[in-house]
């Protein structure tokens, strides 16, 4: 289990002599004890405790960074089993599966559709991260080819996935010096490719069908020198894969078996239902998720899903309260309430914006919550509103003095129209019908 | 059934639907919850059941399933019979919109609508009753009454709405979806609400509010996520099988403004994920609106 920082400290030298980066050793101790510090940091500690303390400080799951420059990914690094508990960091790498056998222009196009495709969400960029390439061709210098084709890791991460030494000796001579993801060492082969991942400095995936196997197997390549490990549990259906996926994670979080404690890859393709595999590797503990090309619709809802889930559940995605002029806005525009909701901010955005009205928007700050939810929990108050008027400067900002309500705020219209003076209009719910509100009624 | 095992509860069963033997007409009833773990984890528990939404004012419905429905959206029973034999639904959840409008009056159509509901349909019947508190009697009553002996789903209560749906439950031997808005202690206390108005605990079944995929479902995948561990930790007042239907799904932006050739795979993707999802986090039903959904989530679901 993982260790309180008072009983780390009691193994701490406690000379606060500062060689840690820390000012105290009590400093040292609480970063070690939340898996933001390394033990090595600390010159004067004993190899015994060394290891006593590495053993417990540790990320129960180890971060592993696949691809270099600035589409890399780290994925791992995660402390509990559910988000509820905390959060998830490191949402999973998904990445698009090619085939050394397929024609160039299909690759090319598969390539060109993960570097390009960007939704944007919520003032988020999401993407798809990277591309698998499969050696299916039986030629070493194919897949090279294949590999080379796909960016040869310099632009987007690769998976290099295959079972013969060649071909990954081929495909290595091409990607090697940009961290790929070798795929995979089993029980066969393992110590060849560990000691190739080892001279590349590559992260290895390790195969094996169950956590004790995988537990085996990733000792011994981490032994033989490559500590960036990521565990294929090898399901036979998804339901498997939930299952073992969530045993292993358990294992990990509990450190009850330190060599489970690496990120787990899923083969989403593997199972003739990429929808339902795409959200259970999401959902479930997967770090690097391998499928076949997306359609659109698919690639949009699996990026949505892992942006759900890899929000921080006690901080709702939030945008600094204030006022934001949009379409230049003059003396006589709409001022517009709303809450500081990222997700209610950006939607707004996107329909004013597209109707080139000039408004001000004027954000209140509800902590985070929706109209409605703030509504309901009382963190939208015509006190709220009327000290935000004040706070932002609004009346300096306009000649006139119209407040525009969300609909869902319109139990609220009276209290804010005594509180701030103001006359309060009360606008439709949906922001869809904001701008065809805006030009009928607004006039200042 | 309230089993008690060392390491927690079991989650109660509970029947939908009554057969011939069970004193209704449905040729099969199903019997939902028993779960000792986590979901896919050897759990002890079946299939979880795939439910198609269907209405009956089509006005207040998605325009991407109208369109794709094309007739059937007018003829409730026809729209309830395809989904069962045409697009393979598990169940129907039969949703009186008509209860939206302005003035709604028409009780006896409530009742009518029921009943030839039930008899184009073969499986158990979710029915979600009013949209209109003033409504809740009449309209549950109605239903209610058009369904005894069926073993009817009915929904919803919510802690300031539940005495009509209880009522009409008690009456005519139905079972209650208990809706709270994504709050492990507001979910308790309704069913604690529930409980005390007389409504058995095999007989609930947890509705944790669902929001669409990207507008707010994070929230409700953690609250279920969180009322799962709660039931298995112990909870007896948690330990009911969840529902999850996501009704706004349909109309987010990404579905409502996405280019008419991607329209019906956008409203499928967003749907499916948020049902699977749903399922991954524990529910035993989760409720769609597009057909072809509900032929993917059962595809995903075998095997
Ligand atoms: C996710 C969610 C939560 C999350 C919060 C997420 C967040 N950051 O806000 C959590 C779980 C924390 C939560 C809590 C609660 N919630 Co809540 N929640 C939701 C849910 C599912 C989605 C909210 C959302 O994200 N909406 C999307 C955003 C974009 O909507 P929006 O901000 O309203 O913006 C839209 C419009 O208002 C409009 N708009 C916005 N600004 C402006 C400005 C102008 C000028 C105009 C014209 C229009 C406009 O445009 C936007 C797009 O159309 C809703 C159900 C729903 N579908 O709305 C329930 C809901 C809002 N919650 C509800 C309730 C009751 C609560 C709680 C009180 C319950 C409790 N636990 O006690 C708490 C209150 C919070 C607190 N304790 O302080 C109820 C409210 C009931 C009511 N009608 O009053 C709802 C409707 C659920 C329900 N049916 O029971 N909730
Ligand atoms: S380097 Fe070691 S001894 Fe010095 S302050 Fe840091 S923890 Fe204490």
């Amino acid at each position: 289990m993982a260790m309180k920082a008072l009983d780390i400290y009691k193994h701490l030298p406690k000379t606060n002599c500062k060689k840690c980066g820390y000012p105290t050793c009590l400093a040292f101790a609480m970063k070690l004890a939340v898996g933001k510090a390394e033990v090595e940091a600390c010159p004067d500690l004993d190899p015994d405790t060394k290891s006593l303390l590495g053993g417990v400080t540790r990320p129960p799951v180890r971060l592993v960074t696949i691809g270099a420059g600035e589409r890399s990914i780290a994925v791992g690094e995660e402390f509990v089993l559910f988000r509820h508990e905390k959060t998830f960091y490191h949402p999973p790498g998904i990445m698009v599966q090619v085939s050394d056998t397929w024609p160039e222009d299909e690759v090319r196009s598969v390539v060109e559709t993960v570097k390009e495709t960007v939704v944007q969400r919520v003032g988020q960029d999401l993407v798809v991260n990277g591309v698998a390439v499969k050696y299916e061709s039986n030629r070493p210098e194919r897949f090279a080819a294949t590999v080379a084709l796909a960016g040869g890791g310099s632009t987007l991460p690769l998976v290099l996935i295959a079972s013969d030494p060649a071909a990954f000796e081929a495909g290595l001579a091409v990607a090697g010096h940009y961290r790929p993801l070798v795929h995979a060492a089993t029980e066969e082969n393992w110590e060849g490719l560990a000691a190739l991942t080892k001279r590349y400095g590559c992260p290895l995936a390790v195969r094996a069908a169950g956590p004790a196997e995988l537990a085996s197997l990733a000792g011994k390549c981490a032994e033989a020198g490559t500590p960036d490990l990521v565990l294929d549990p090898a399901p036979s259906s998804l339901a498997g894969f939930i299952a073992t996926a969530t045993e292993i994670r358990r294992s990990a979080i509990g450190r009850t078996e330190p060599a489970l404690g690496y990120p787990l890859y899923l083969d989403a393709g593997a199972f003739g239902k990429t929808d339902a595999a795409l959200a259970a590797g999401i959902l479930k503990y997967a770090g690097i998720i391998v499928t076949p090309p997306l359609a659109s619709a698919s690639r949009e809802a699996a990026l949505t899903l892992r942006q759900n889930i890899y929000t921080d559940p006690q901080k709702p995605i939030q945008v600094t309260p204030g006022i934001y002029p949009i379409n230049e806005p003059g003396p006589d525009a709409p001022i517009l309430l709303t809450v500081n909701f990222s997700l209610t901010y950006f939607t707004l955005l996107g329909y004013l914006e597209a109707s080139r009205i000039p408004c001000y928007l004027f954000i209140a700050d509800t902590e985070g919550l929706s109209v409605l939810t703030a509504v309901a929990g009382g963190k939208l108050t015509e006190t709220l509103v009327a000290d935000s008027l004040k706070k932002f400067g609004v009346a300096d900002l306009v000649d006139h003095r119209l407040l525009v309500i969300p609909g869902y705020a319109a139990p609220l219209s009276g209290k804010i129209e005594d509180a701030t003076g103001w006359k309060v209009l009360v606008g439709p719910r949906d922001a869809a019908d904001l701008p065809g509100y805006l030009e009928k009624e607004w006039k200042a | 059934m309230t089993e008690q095992s060392d390491e927690g509860l079991t989650i109660r069963e509970v029947r939908l639907g009554a057969t011939r033997e069970e004193g209704g007409t449905r040729e099969v009833s199903y019997v939902i919850g028993g779960e000792r773990d986590l979901p896919f984890s050897g759990d002890g528990a079946g299939r979880p059941l795939v439910a198609l939404e269907i209405c009956d004012d089509p006005r207040f419905w998605p325009p991407v399933v109208r369109d794709y429905v094309g007739d059937l959206a007018n003829d409730t029973a026809e729209w309830a019979r395809a989904a069962e034999r045409t697009y393979g639904a598990d169940l129907v959840r039969l949703n009186f919109t008509s209860t939206k409008q302005r003035g709604f009056d028409a009780f006896d159509a409530i009742a009518a609508t029921t009943e030839e509901v039930l008899a184009a349909t073969a499986r158990p019947l979710i029915v979600e009753g009013s949209n209109e508190p003033e409504l809740d009697s009449e309209v549950f009553r109605r239903c209610g009454e058009a369904g005894e002996g069926e073993r009817l789903l009915l929904g919803t209560a919510e802690a300031d709405r539940y005495r009509s749906v209880a009522a009409a439950a008690l009456a005519y031997g139905h079972a209650v979806i208990a809706q709270s808005p994504i709050d492990v202690n507001l979910a308790k206390q309704l069913n604690i609400l529930l409980r005390e108005t007389g409504v058995p605990q095999d007989r609930i079944v947890i509705d944790p509010y669902a929001g669409a995929l990207g507008y707010g479902f994070e929230y409700s995948y953690s609250v279920m996520e969180r009322i799962r561990l709660a039931a298995l930790s112990g909870d007896a007042d948690l330990a009911m099988p969840m529902i999850c239907a996501p009704t706004d799904t349909l109309s987010v932006r990404e579905v409502r403004e996405a280019a008419p050739a991607d329209q019906e795979a956008m409203a499928v993707a967003w749907e499916f994920y948020t049902a699977y999802a749903a399922i991954v986090a524990g529910a035993s039903i989760v409720c769609v609106r597009h057909p072809l959904t509900v032929e993917r989530l059962k595809a995903a679901l075998e095997g």
